[in-house]
């Protein structure tokens, strides 16, 4: 028994030390001030001054906050009415409908990506911001449907009701009882779609036009055209800081949805 | 002059699915009356309730506040208060913010709701809560914050869906009081669903026992326990009850399975039953003066405090009796003894068997 416990500790330490020791390495070598990407010789944060000096990288950064942003607020929206439809109301098709909300999170994203962009191709949608906003809407609104419905499922409807009986009409009741209440699971809703947005890289690649790159696309392009180098260390280990930072939020959300 | 009902219900019928949850039913309640829909879960009372509140369409009838016509009308525009079962406080509000919800639907000034909100909290007994939160308040508390929430409007009626479920005994047993109180003092119309009928009896003015979605009776709570309509109200209400079912052989005789019953007079036909109240049964080992007596043995005594329970086997039907007094409590029959039970015509009503 003993002997099976500390295989499995051991065992989860290795996973971990598996799946975090590249991006430890990645951010320690940030700061590295050699080029070298083995020995680590001294401190130092001239990478980041190279990005930070870096247009190209704030044009990105830039693109990839108000991409974030517009898909995050059109998902809720969409995500919200959803979820609201398949938890409070029977219609023909609801089934159906609710195993459809879950494709986009199972396929694969470079089937989705490609199809995205051949049917963009198809419908002579010229590439862009544009087509970027509906990719990511399109799987975004699938996770929205699925953190609101966990928290819808067993909401109390009385609580609406009541306020109707206190004079307020549909659209009061809305505004003033359904959101606040569902409030906590709106933002950790919205910072996970914004996260995913933030983060994608295949589906922006395949649906973006020319000129048009998020941080992602440009730190990709540095990969491709360079292989690895400290500036890129640092470029991700930026990028890595911002999405850390919004999961932090979100899991604190989650948190308060829990209770 | 005619009377004043605040609520009226017209041939009002409400179907789910094949289930016809409310079957045709009509009520007048009056002006500043405590009314009770007593019946067991599923009996409609609730549905009645959602109903006169808008949150139901009736399929067939007419709903009326005061006379006027209100079936169309949305719950919103109806100018009526509710209290949930779960209570439904608005969980990201305070005490303050809840209760002058319903004001500030009305658009009432500020220092007009600031002053009405007062008001009831000092009638349902909570100053200075105001900015409390919902969760940290105790259950009984809770109550107080709904009924506040839900009188603050001047409500022609308020309704109630069985407030009381979530509480335990003694807090049930001091907000009954508490209620009638208020009702009295906020002089409005009170609708109180419940499948409690201590609660229904301590507080009505009437009530309407209510079952598979109709109603079986409207009286008193002396009326609905000493002049049932029939077998099922007979029944329901009350602790326990004897009803022996037969036949109308003349005016206030019922040939039964025991033998002939002497009741009080009453014009009925055909099959019936005989009710009588287990308090007005007499148990001795000799009885004089009964119009009614029967030899039985006895199969169970059981000490209940205030009184003793007997059930006596008479001719295979077990009879129950309740014995109070305390020269009595002395002497307990044993199980197997044989003893006389017998009670005066009065005490025997003919009643309709329930269809």
């Amino acid at each position: 028994m003993k002997v099976i416990r500390s295989f499995l500790k051991i065992f989860t330490v290795m996973v971990f030390l598996f799946l975090y020791s590249p991006i430890i390495a990645m951010v320690i070598f940030s700061f590295n001030e050699s080029k070298s990407l083995a020995v680590f010789t001294n401190f130092s944060l001239k990478w980041y001054e190279k990005v930070i000096a870096n247009p190209e990288v704030w044009r990105a950064l830039y693109n990839s906050f108000w991409v974030g942003a517009v898909v995050t607020i059109i998902s809720l929206i969409l995500g919200l009415m959803m979820a609201m439809a398949v938890t409070r109301y029977s219609f023909t098709g609801k089934t159906i409908l609710e195993s459809f909300i879950l494709i986009p999170i199972i396929i694969p994203e470079i089937a989705e990506a490609l199809s995205l962009m051949m049917m963009y191709i198809f419908l002579n949608i010229p590439l862009g911001p544009v087509t970027v906003i509906i990719g990511h809407i399109a799987f975004d609104i699938s996770f929205v449907t699925v953190v609101m419905r966990a928290r819808m499922v067993g909401y109390d409807k009385s609580i609406e009701e009541a306020a109707r009986t206190l004079g307020a009409n549909e659209l009061q009741t809305f505004f003033r009882i359904t959101l606040p209440t569902l409030y906590p699971a709106i933002l950790a809703a919205g910072l996970l779609a914004f996260t995913l947005s933030f983060d994608d890289l295949i589906k922006t690649l395949f649906t973006t036009g020319p000129g048009f790159k998020t941080l992602p696309l440009v730190i990709w392009s540095y990969a491709a055209r360079g292989g690895v180098s400290p500036e890129l260390n640092s470029l991700s280990s930026f990028a890595l800081s911002i999405s850390f930072l919004f999961a932090i939020f979100r899991l604190r959300a989650e948190r308060r949805m829990g209770r | 002059m005619s009377e004043v009902y605040s609520v009226e219900l017209e041939n009002v019928v409400k179907r789910f699915g094949s289930v016809v949850a409310v079957d045709h039913v009509n009520l007048k309640i009056r002006e500043n009356e405590f009314f009770s829909l007593l019946g067991p879960s599923g009996c409609g009372k609730t549905t009645t309730l959602r109903i006169i509140a808008g949150l139901e369409e009736p399929d067939e009838g007419i709903v009326k506040l005061y006379g006027k016509d209100v079936t169309d009308i949305p719950t919103h525009k109806r100018n009526i208060g509710m209290v949930f079962q779960h209570l439904a406080l608005f969980p990201h509000m305070n005490v303050f913010e809840n209760i002058a919800f319903g004001l500030k639907m009305r658009k009432l000034p500020r220092e007009e709701i600031k002053r009405e909100v007062k008001r009831i909290l000092e009638i349902v007994k909570l100053e200075g809560l105001e900015n409390r939160r919902i969760n940290q308040l105790s259950g009984g508390q809770q109550q107080r914050v709904a009924l506040a929430r839900a009188l603050v409007i001047n409500p022609e009626v308020l309704l109630l869906d069985e407030p009381l479920g979530a509480l335990d005994l003694k807090i049930r047993q001091h907000m009954m009081v508490e209620l009638k109180n208020i009702q009295k003092r906020v002089k409005t119309t009170f609708i109180y669903v419940t499948h409690d009928q201590t609660e229904a009896m301590t507080m009505s003015d009437r009530i309407a026992i209510m079952k598979d979605g109709r109603i079986q009776q409207v009286g008193t709570p002396l009326e609905v326990y000493y002049k049932p309509s029939n077998t099922f109200v007979a029944s329901f209400i009350g602790e326990a009850v004897n009803l022996i079912e037969g036949e109308i052989k003349e005016n206030g005789i019922v040939d039964t399975s025991l033998g002939v019953i002497y009741c009080s007079e009453q014009s009925a036909k055909g099959k019936v039953a005989v009710m009588i109240r287990p308090e007005n049964v007499e148990i001795d080992e000799k009885i004089d003066s009964v119009d009614n007596l029967f030899k039985g043995i006895v199969q169970a005594a059981i000490f209940k405090g205030s009184y003793i329970e007997y059930r006596v086997d008479i001719q295979g039907i077990t009879f129950i009796v309740h014995k109070h007094g305390e020269e009595n409590l002395g002497k307990i029959y044993p199980p197997g003894a044989t003893v006389e039970v017998g009670w005066k015509k009065n005490s025997s009503l003919i009643i309709p068997v329930q269809s």
